[in-house]
């Protein structure tokens, strides 16, 4: 089968690509249509494996889903023009209640700053804290867990419970720390689960704001990291080096104008 | 249960010539029947920032009576906040963090310096 690309309008201003490279995920709450949501869910009560592929195959999902002009728009601004579609559909279907799974990395994960996919879930229903939804913690995407010690973690501060309306896209790096958390409630919980590929070299032709000011990124949780701005700087196309010191992605408390030391020359208002 | 009241009870009628064997029979009895059972082990894992034992706790868990707990989804409502709270409470340590987890590949990272303390 060959592989189908798809292109669209990028949607992701610099500063929420600058948030995905620092989180590694991106919520987009309440996008898809309420009549696609209830075809997914009827679909997926006639076909409740975990591989329901086949839904690849519904115009109606590809069209409300998987080119969901929010949903590929985020796509297409992360992953550049003809990005590829979706191969693999996979359904996190869980008989509510149920207990937490452990923390972990998905198969295959690797540390990189490059980002060549997207795995992406979509939730058809309403989730909400007693349905038990999927836990993530911010920034993780740029460590690997210790094998043995991320799958004996429990509660962990910071994390994010994904409690979403229906009709919910959410975007995240292969590699985010990720579980389902405990349900209390009784009922279906769906969660679909795909991937997007790069086809391109990637460049900075998402929505450009030129007053964008990269430089002194704002003091909270998760850090701007080193490694998130590599992968800033790889998405934009830059070749960069941390010099280190104060220089770029340097974290301060209060906003600075012009450029920081260190700041990829792409990304300088002065250049 | 035979715990240190019941030694003590036993010592205080030695001394005045009071002990008798039906004393000893009975605590043996109950510890046939059970009640010298050894008590089970609490354990409490505390993730933190550092090694340092004021260093805020990032993760945590609990296993009591045989089952593993989390904290509440509100870390504010967790028990302790550092592992010198949980020490205060009467928590030992058995297990400080690995220092040789900060030699081994950078790209490991995140959450890994862990307390493990009983009671």
């Amino acid at each position: 089968m060959e592989v189908e690309k798809y292109d669209c309008e990028a949607t992701l201003s610099d500063g929420q690509v600058m948030d995905f490279c620092r989180k590694g995920y991106l919520m987009l709450e309440g996008v898809v249509a309420d009549e696609v949501n209830r075809r997914t869910v009827a679909f997926l009560d006639e076909r409740d494996g975990a591989e329901p592929t086949e839904i690849l195959q519904q115009d109606w999902f590809v069209d409300g889903v998987v080119k969901n002009p929010q949903g590929a728009g985020a796509v297409r601004a992360l992953l550049g023009r003809d990005f590829a579609l979706p191969r693999l559909m996979a359904n996190h279907r869980v008989e509510c209640p149920a207990p937490a799974l452990n923390w972990h990395q998905d198969g295959g994960s690797i540390i990189t700053p490059r980002l060549d996919y997207l795995q992406v879930f979509y939730y058809p229903e309403e989730v909400t804290r007693a349905l038990g939804p999927t836990q993530i913690l911010p920034g993780s995407h740029l460590f690997k867990g210790y094998g043995g010690l991320l799958s004996r973690l429990r509660s962990v501060r910071d994390s994010i419970l994904t409690i979403s309306p229906p009709g919910t896209i959410f975007l995240t790096a292969y590699s985010i720390w990720h579980r389902r958390s405990a349900s209390t409630a009784r009922g279906i919980r769906n969660n679909l689960k795909y991937n997007y590929w790069r086809t391109v070299e990637p460049r900075r032709d998402w929505v450009e704001d030129p007053n964008f000011n990269f430089s002194w990124p704002a003091n909270e949780f998760p850090p701007f990291t080193v490694r998130a701005a590599q992968m800033l700087a790889w998405l934009c196309g830059e070749e960069w080096q941390h010099a280190g010191g104060q220089g770029w992605p340097c974290f301060s408390s209060t906003p600075h104008g012009g450029d920081q030391p260190g700041l990829p020359a792409g990304l300088r208002q002065r250049p | 249960m035979v715990d240190a009241a019941q030694v003590a009870q036993w010592l205080e009628k030695l001394k005045q010539g009071s002990l008798v064997a039906a004393d000893l029979e009975c605590a043996l009895q109950r510890l046939k029947q059970g009640g010298g059972q050894t008590p089970v082990q609490r354990l409490l894992y505390l993730q933190t920032n550092t090694t340092d034992l004021e260093s805020p706790v990032l993760g945590m868990a609990t296993v009591e009576d045989g089952v593993v707990n989390e904290g509440a989804d509100d870390p504010d409502a967790w028990p302790y906040q550092t592992v010198l709270e949980a020490m205060v409470d009467g928590w030992r340590i058995v297990k400080f963090p690995e220092l040789a987890l900060a030699y081994l590949d950078p790209e490991y990272g995140g959450m890994k310096w862990e307390f493990i303390l009983e009671k």
